[in-house]
């Protein structure tokens, strides 16, 4: 259970760190046209509409939103609860030779990310896949980097990164708690 | 007898044969072509109809049926091949009746088995009985095929009842309007094919006439924002053309073949609010009252009951010619069992690939990757067009490619291809000395070498090397919880070298080895085994919860640090995986980072960065060295200005 609770980012700082994202994400892409925007479930779909909406106004153009469940590529699920779970697109969109923006609210271990990478590859052939997060609490166990990086935060293990999203939760906040880690990112 | 795999496998003359057995239905009562005869049905995916009606078929025909009720309960489960599963059940039975889950299984297991083999549903690839239980509704309802035009609605990406469809309809001169629900447009490949086989292009239509589909009534439910691609394809034949063109009221559409809407793959609310549906309004609508209704069910929700009650919802009809036309098929199949099949071959005139070629199919449903010791490498390589593009397409899931890189086999030269080389590639494909590869990376792994290269400049030298190397040990060593977990793991070849060197720089300073991997990305063989000589007590190499090292030469685009983090990933779960390069010469196209970097050299993206190692390289000292690459084309463009700089002086 939490023993305490402290905030790393309200509101305001969240907004703002949304749209800077997105003016990262179009200058680290290029051009407007080629770019997709994929969510992994959940906070990661709320974000990613978020920043299309924040790109529309940018450039004009709003890059199609995929979602994506890593559950069944996670590899802490048996081989077997693979198996058994179909279609990890939830909404498809077409990748080949495009530039896909993989965005989630933590980056951590970075099981997640490679996970997704492996679900993208099934969708078809991008031409670049970069990784957009709000919060990149370090700590990895893969060779897996963060491009865009909404804030740096270098929690302890014992520690819980909770992004709580207007869309889910009704508020737009980030704490951080200590936690009794139940494994995951 | 022989296979049905595609529906390509067979002609339009033996397509009507088996439609006027199917009409007959009465004589097929009485007829006892199967008697004697054993089916062995093999799912690996659930079936209902299918199979029932497989099963029926064969033995209203007189013979009878064995079956495992789930494959996946079988002996698939204690890690029997496709291919030996294909073998032994040849010889319980005189046909198989295959589906699998993977593109292009049945094809594989075809080659294996002893006895024909049907095709009841391969991945996403094709259900060739399913087509010709559609056509044959189509038939039935409409006549003659040719000229008429056929809505594909819903998942035309995953739905391989789609993709037989399309190539038949195709084939028997009908049109194709494709609506896709978003995301799930027809894959480019299948496009692809209905341009070069059956000389299909998108239809001269009007985008309002495309669009009155939707427009004119609220029957298929378009959310505005994602609007849905609509395309027509046609044959180009200027008799269907020129009345196209003259339809006033614009076209008329004979029929809407809807999908099966997979909840599963949408959960997201607005994803499935996008799917097209069938309602109430599309019955109402003029345009659409000789339009029938098709489905190859099961259904869910995108046809309303509505439909059901309409005459134009034919889908239960449908459904019920599943038996007579399984069993016109089987007659049909039976009673040619003597005749040795006609040499029909679809790629007349296509390059059978060698040994010689590097390239592999990417579709990562398709057997050949899924199960690679079932199959035979099998890429087979043409020209889209006359402009000379470059494709290679795979003999199992029928995805294609785009050639980039190609080799001289003879000279063992690599170079980028280009459109002005068609000629010359031509002649080595005539003379069996074409290679084609996915990267140059594997290009310089089999041996091959730039077709010129520009003055090379050394980064590295032996001393730095070993320097380097001592660096990146001693930080292994500082990171690294439990020197017990640690495997090091190289990438073949030059990073299995650096990796045994790391793994000899630790047993100087600990006095022991570390476990010691090698994988190997490009090539046909056991993509992760323990270097050589390895302890033969050792077994496999196991890296679930391993601490593992991963050790390559150079990082460029990090395409090879996400395949080989695929192939661990799939011999288990390791604890962590830290990354150790040589060389970082910038440019990643994938979100990897290594952990520990010799050196970080700033290179531009036509250059190449090599590490050559004494062990690999006879007679010669360690060395990295750069250089970039002149591909012919520059060479030719070259020429070009100098052959007209000197037309003008």
């Amino acid at each position: 259970m939490a023993e305490q609770t402290q905030i790393l980012l309200e509101q305001a700082d969240l907004g703002r760190t949304i749209g800077r994202m997105a003016h990262e994400i179009i200058e680290k892409t290029g051009s407007p046209g080629d770019l997709v925007l994929i969510g992994i479930r959940s906070r990661g779909v709320h974000l990613a509409r978020r920043l299309a909406r924040k790109i529309e106004d940018i450039a004009k153009l709003a890059p199609p939103v995929g979602v994506v469940d890593v559950t069944p590529y996670r590899d802490d699920r048996t081989q077997e609860e693979a198996r058994a779970a179909v279609g990890a697109f939830e909404a498809q969109v077409a990748v080949d030779e495009k530039t896909v923006v993989l965005i989630d609210d933590v980056i951590y271990r970075g099981r997640t990310i490679r996970a997704a990478m492996e679900a993208v590859e099934r969708l078809g052939q991008p031409k670049r896949i970069l990784v957009a997060v709000l919060i990149d609490r370090g700590a990895r166990e893969l060779p897996i980097r963060a491009d865009i990086i909404g804030k740096n935060f270098a929690a302890q293990d014992g520690q819980r990164v909770n992004v709580l999203l207007e869309e889910s939760d009704g508020v737009d906040r980030v704490t951080l708690a200590h936690w009794q880690r139940r494994g995951g990112d | 007898m022989r296979n049905l795999i595609s529906i390509a496998d067979l002609t339009n003359d033996e397509i009507e044969e088996i439609f006027s057995l199917a009409d007959g239905a009465d004589k097929l009562r009485t007829d006892r072509s199967a008697s004697g005869q054993i089916m062995a049905t093999l799912f690996y995916e659930p079936s209902t109809r299918t199979r029932l009606s497989f099963e029926s078929a064969m033995q209203r025909l007189g013979g009878s049926v064995i079956s495992c009720s789930d494959m996946k309960a079988s002996s698939t489960a204690k890690g029997e091949t496709i291919a030996d599963t294909a073998k032994v059940v040849s010889s319980y039975a005189d046909v198989l009746v295959v589906r699998h889950n993977w593109d292009g299984a049945v094809q594989a297991m075809a080659e294996h088995a002893e006895v024909p083999v049907i095709n009841a549903g391969d991945g996403s690839h094709e259900h060739p009985t399913q087509t010709l239980c559609d056509l044959y509704t189509l038939r039935r309802e409409k006549g003659d095929l040719k000229g008429l035009t056929v809505v594909v609605c819903g998942d035309l990406k995953n739905g391989r009842t789609i993709h037989s469809l399309v190539y038949a309809l195709a084939r028997f001169g009908a049109n194709v309007v494709t609506l896709a629900a978003t995301g799930m447009e027809l894959p480019q490949y299948v496009i692809d094919r209905l341009e070069r086989e059956y000389d299909y292009a998108m239809g001269p239509v009007a985008s309002d006439d495309l669009s009155a589909v939707v427009t004119e009534t609220d029957a298929l439910y378009l959310t505005p924002k994602q609007p849905h691609q609509l395309a027509l394809f046609t044959q180009v034949d200027k008799v269907i053309q020129a009345r196209l063109n003259t339809m006033a009221s614009g076209l008329r559409y004979d029929a809407f073949y809807m999908t099966r809407k997979q909840k599963e793959r949408m959960k997201d609310g607005s994803a499935a609010n996008s799917y097209p549906t069938i309602g109430p309004d599309f019955l109402n609508e003029k345009r659409f009252q000789n339009t029938v209704v098709m489905h190859p069910l099961p259904r869910v929700d995108e046809l309303s009951p509505e439909v059901d009650k309409d005459w134009r919802g034919i889908y239960f009809k449908q459904a019920a010619y599943g038996v007579p036309v399984r069993m016109a098929l089987l007659k049909f199949l039976f009673d040619q069992r003597s005749v040795t099949p006609s040499a029909s071959s679809k790629e007349t005139g296509a390059y059978r690939d060698s040994l010689s070629s590097g390239s592999k199919c990417r579709n990562l449903n398709c057997v050949t990757l899924k199960e690679s010791v079932s199959t035979q490498r099998r890429m087979e390589l043409y020209f889209a067009d006359e402009i000379g593009v470059l494709i290679s397409r795979c003999g199992y899931c029928d995805h294609r490619f785009k050639v980039e890189l190609i080799g001289h086999v003879k000279s063992k030269r690599y170079c980028a291809y280009d459109i002005a080389f068609a000629e010359t590639v031509r002649a080595w494909m005539r003379h069996g000395e074409l290679a084609v590869f996915d990267s140059i990376k594997e290009a310089e792994e089999l041996g091959y070498e730039p077709y010129k290269t520009g003055p090379q400049r050394v980064l590295m030298e032996e001393a730095e090397i070993s320097a380097a190397l001592a660096d990146v040990s001693e930080q292994i060593l500082r990171d690294c919880q439990d020197m017990d977990r640690l495997t090091i793991v190289g990438v073949r070849s030059v990073g299995s070298r650096l990796a045994q060197r790391i793994a000899g720089e630790i047993e100087t300073r600990l006095k022991r080895k570390p476990e010691l991997g090698e994988i190997e990305i490009y090539g046909s063989g056991n993509e992760l085994k323990r270097i050589p000589p390895a302890d033969p007590d050792a077994g496999p190499l196991n890296l679930k919860d391993r601490e593992v090292i991963l050790v390559d030469d150079v990082i460029f685009t990090g395409r090879t640090v996400k395949s080989a983090l695929s192939i661990i990933f799939r011999s288990g779960r390791p604890k962590s995986v830290r990354l150790a390069v040589l060389i970082d010469r910038g440019h990643r196209e994938i979100p990897v980072k290594p952990n520990y970097v010799g050196k970080n050299i700033p290179s531009s993206e036509n250059e190449r960065v090599r590490v050559r190692l004494h062990e690999l390289e006879q007679g010669e000292q360690d060395q990295a060295v750069i250089y970039s690459i002149v591909n012919p084309i520059d060479d030719v463009e070259t020429l070009a200005r100098n052959e007209e700089r000197a037309a003008l002086s």
